[in-house]
């Protein structure tokens, strides 16, 4: 591709001294290295009050001797440490149970990924950058209500994946990504609130200061009038940021290594109905519009979309080589490792299709609209389903917001509420981290503890 | 780690640039971790983190930079990189380094940087592994996991401290899954502490497999939560996640200076219950929480949070102070060079009280029993937390009923201190990782049982 990165060659020598080292203990391997550069700012009181830089990189290798896998790491890449990595990753698979279906892939394939698309130069300066962070807390303080803004940032990441093998792979992509985010508490009397939002580009310029002010400020007065309703079952809608971070945290329903595992519980339902007929859903990692965009997964299998649930129906899981062979299949292309971790999944960009449901349909009457969970980490669990979350939002009657809603937990059983879903809405949309494409859904009656 | 010439010559540097205060944070990281499905042994890894972290204040202002290289002209840069706004003539003259040690509290013997020991971990699993399934034929799968760290830092500043310490972690659990063929649900038992693998001496394989499969055999039984607002027992241990998640964050300056904690200007009043007594300290022997310095270089310390119901003490790092004017706790803390230290808490817990446990349980008409907590969050701006509660028992008429599943308790922190009206004397002390701004970081929580007059319980029943 044209503007496609270069290797460094330094990278392609400790690469090769790695690879050599491992040849020679008559093993196969593949290196993983993460680079990265970033610069995060912190605003307080109007003026600058953090400032970070950073410049890491770190190497990770997998090694595979007679079936027998073994991973180490290391951030220094002098020679001696990454003769201790290579070694340390030898010793490690010789307590590793073998795993036949892991295997380095067979692949010579050269991938780069296109830096002017995904790794814009940022012709802001780091001055103009300061003054985004500080445009976005004073313009909070300005607000009528908003005390402080606690949590306020600006990042700007540059980050670079280098992936090769022992069998000829060499592949690379680099990507820039630029954000803010702003959490306001809101104070009136007794009462307070504190709720945020953010913004990510690829360019400082196209950040929205002005409307993400708009947007933190509006998320936490909005529900500073916030209480319980009563409890009881009510229709749901998650906002798309809320409904992203649920299918997240059960994405390992999709998950083939659950599956090989025995805890995925849709592992052998392939071909069944698992949701409401309404429902598809799909990885769509060369969709270009979002920060998932992958190439190459972490084997450096090259990507394409993958459809998970058509119509309600369980088409396949996700699969990388290993799951994949296990089950007599081919990947998927969702493998992944970072530098410190052994292989395992991911998914790259989570696409819903749309539904029929317009949006008088699908806000009819009375409803629920979650616009903030919290506990999703322990509240939640995927092999079960069973999920309590404390949540706020706003009690809404066709479409209007009547009461905002804070104090309450909503309940219930992920795999079961995709079967009790009311309506699909007609409009996709990213949440702000732009790595989920989904429309709104309507879910049916679910519990709620308030009053 | 790094030549005190050139960590000399960087902070030298760091005050031409004008800056009030400068350090250098260096770090060398070994891991080793090993986890088990069942009898198997899925995957073993190791590796080095090794870095340096400058920080420098200007006034209340934090320029923070980390590296993985150590050459002191590249250090230079990033201290030039990170003042080019806010250079100005120079403050402060360089002090000579002093080089300090601090009495080791925390002495471990089986350490990474001498022997993994992979051998004896996965005998271990594989023997909680085989009881856990021995439980039942319900039980069809295990998890075992076991975690080794040796973290060496070496901390300069511009005040003349050089020190050094050494920090071993360990920890090892267990997870069963249990299934009827149509529902599955989740047990599981964990212990670690700051020392080596002697862990090992301490723990007991049988307990561990056996604890892990009775709770996922009582979860796989469990009923629906009933919901509402409600009378909980919390369990002992773990339970103290309450604590840590209602006021602990709330005490940290990280929150008070910028008052974004409900708690900020509340110093000596009372805030809880005065049955309620709050400590946070990194003293106690080979304790999960524990330290024998915090990132800043400064000794650990008991600080006692809340006596009698009233607030007595902020956890303060060195910014913390600057901007409240509280003295120091020793409580800087990071998870690695990437993060620039931030108040945190260490072994936090509510100490024991009187009350039977009996007494508790007899005392509630309809509620709830959390005998293990998992994990919790908490927003210090408004002081709104909920935790979930991973065994727990509805209790009617002064009796345990029957088991639930999927229960949350929400609160705040304010509201919740002033509910607690018993406190039992079974107190205990359970591992666990916090979450916050200077990263992921080793926390012990730990209470004895107690009662909580009235908290909203989140079920789907």
């Amino acid at each position: 591709m044209a503007q496609a990165q270069s290797i460094d060659n330094g990278l392609k020598l400790a690469s090769e001294q790695v690879f050599n080292r491992v040849r020679d203990a008559g093993a196969e391997a593949d290196l993983i290295i993460i680079a990265a550069e970033s610069l995060s700012l912190k605003a307080s009181d109007g003026k600058l009050e953090e400032h970070t830089v950073s410049n890491t990189q770190s190497f990770g290798v997998r090694v595979i001797k007679d079936d027998h896998v073994g991973i180490a790491y290391s951030e220094a890449s002098d020679d001696d440490s990454l003769r201790w990595m290579v070694d340390q990753a030898l010793q490690n698979a010789t307590f590793s149970d073998a795993e036949p279906n892991e295997k380095i892939l067979d692949s010579q394939q050269q991938l780069v990924s296109d830096d002017s698309i995904f790794c814009p130069e940022d012709l802001a300066t780091v001055d103009q950058q300061i003054d985004m962070v500080l445009q976005l807390e004073q313009g909070l303080l300005g607000k009528s209500l908003i005390k402080s803004v606690p949590y306020n940032g600006f990042s700007d990441v540059s980050s670079s994946r280098y992936l090769f093998s022992s069998a000829g792979l060499s592949a690379a992509a680099k990507q820039r990504m630029v954000y803010a985010y702003g959490y306001a508490l809101a104070e009136d009397g007794e009462k307070n609130s504190m709720e945020g939002s953010g913004q990510m580009s690829r360019l400082t310029g196209q950040l929205n200061v002005p409307e993400l002010i708009e947007t933190v400020a509006s998320a936490s007065l909005d529900l500073l009038d916030g209480k319980p309703i009563a409890s009881n079952h009510y229709d749901v809608i998650f906002d798309c940021e809320c409904q992203e971070q649920l299918f997240g945290v059960f994405s390992m329903v999709l998950s083939g290594k659950a599956a090989k595992e025995g805890i995925n519980p849709w592992r052998d339902k392939l071909g069944e109905t698992v949701t409401d007929s309404r429902l598809s859903l799909s990885d769509k990692p060369l969709l270009m519009d979002g920060f998932g965009y992958a190439l190459f997964d972490d084997e450096g299998t090259a990507t394409k979309g993958t459809a998970f649930i058509v119509e309600g129906t369980l088409n396949t899981l996700m699969h990388n080589s290993v799951t994949a062979n296990h089950f007599g299949l081919t990947t998927t292309g969702h493998a992944s490792r970072g530098s410190r971790s052994t292989l395992g999944l991911g998914l790259h960009q989570l696409v819903m299709e749309q539904g029929q449901a317009s949006a008088a349909e699908i806000y009819a009457g009375e409803y629920l609209e979650v616009t903030s969970m919290a506990g999703l980490h322990s509240g939640a669990n995927a092999i079960s389903g069973d999920f309590s979350l404390g949540v706020s939002g706003f009690l809404c009657r066709d479409g209007e917001r009547v009461q905002p809603v804070r104090g309450v937990t909503v309940a219930g059983n992920f795999y079961k509420m995709l079967n009790h879903i009311q309506c699909i809405g007609d409009q996709c949309v990213w949440n702000w981290q732009r790595t989920a494409l989904m429309p709104s859904i309507r879910f049916a009656s679910l519990a709620v503890s308030g009053e | 780690m790094l030549n005190p010439t050139t960590a000399q010559s960087v902070i030298d540097h760091a005050l031409s640039l004008g800056a009030d205060f400068a350090e250098l944070f260096v770090e060398k990281h070994l891991t080793s971790s090993l986890n088990t499905i069942s009898e198997k042994v899925k995957s073993v890894d190791s590796g080095i983190d090794f870095g340096i972290g400058l920080r420098m204040v200007f006034g209340g202002k934090v320029l923070y930079g980390y590296t993985n290289q150590t050459d002191a002209e590249g250090l230079k840069r990033i201290a030039s990189n990170l003042a080019a706004r806010d250079r100005r003539d120079r403050l402060n003259e360089s002090v000579a380094f002093d080089f300090r040690v601090f009495e080791d509290r925390h002495p471990s013997q089986i350490v990474l940087s001498k022997d993994a020991a992979i051998d004896s971990k996965v005998e271990y699993l594989l023997k909680a592994d085989a009881i856990a399934r021995a439980v039942s034929e319900s039980i069809t799968q295990t998890r075992g996991y076991c975690m080794q760290r040796e973290q060496a830092i070496e901390i300069f500043n511009s005040e003349g401290l050089h020190t050094t310490d050494t920090r071993n972690y360990i920890r090892a659990g267990l997870t069963s899954i249990a299934s009827d063929g149509t529902e599955q649900a989740t047990g599981g038992w964990n212990d670690g502490g700051l020392l080596g693998w002697e862990l090992n001496g301490k723990m007991n394989a049988e307990y561990t497999g056996e604890e892990a499969s009775r709770q996922a055999l009582v979860n796989l039984s469990a009923k629906p939560c009933p919901s509402g607002r409600m009378p909980v027992v919390i369990g002992n241990g773990f339970g103290g996640v309450i604590f840590h998640e209602a006021c602990g964050h709330l005490l940290e300056t990280t929150s008070v200076a910028k008052k974004a904690s409900v708690f900020h200007d509340q110093m000596g009043e009372m805030i809880a219950s005065s049955v309620v007594n709050a400590v946070d300290e990194g003293l106690m022997s080979n304790e999960w929480g524990s330290i024998n310095i915090d990132d800043e270089g400064m000794p650990t310390q008991r600080t006692q949070l809340i006596k009698d119901g009233k607030l007595t003490n902020f956890l303060v790092d060195r910014m913390g102070s600057e901007k409240t004017g509280y003295p120091r706790s020793g409580s800087g803390r990071r998870q690695s060079y990437r993060f620039a230290p931030a108040s945190r808490m260490r072994n936090t817990f509510i100490e024991a009280g009187d009350s039977d446990m009996d007494d508790m349980i007899a005392s509630i008409d309809k509620g709830i029993y959390a005998s293990h907590m998992g994990g919790g969050s908490v927003q210090p701006g408004t002081g709104e937390f909920n935790f979930a509660v991973t065994e727990g028992y509805y209790v009617e008429n002064g009796k345990i009923q029957y088991p639930v599943k999927a229960a949350t308790l929400i609160s705040t922190g304010p509201a919740v201190l002033k509910e607690i009206s018993m406190v039992g004397k079974d107190f205990a002390l359970a591992c666990g990782m916090c979450g916050s701004v200077s990263g992921a970081i080793p926390t012990t929580v730990g209470q004895p049982a107690l009662k909580v007059d009235d908290i909203l319980v989140g079920g789907n029943a």
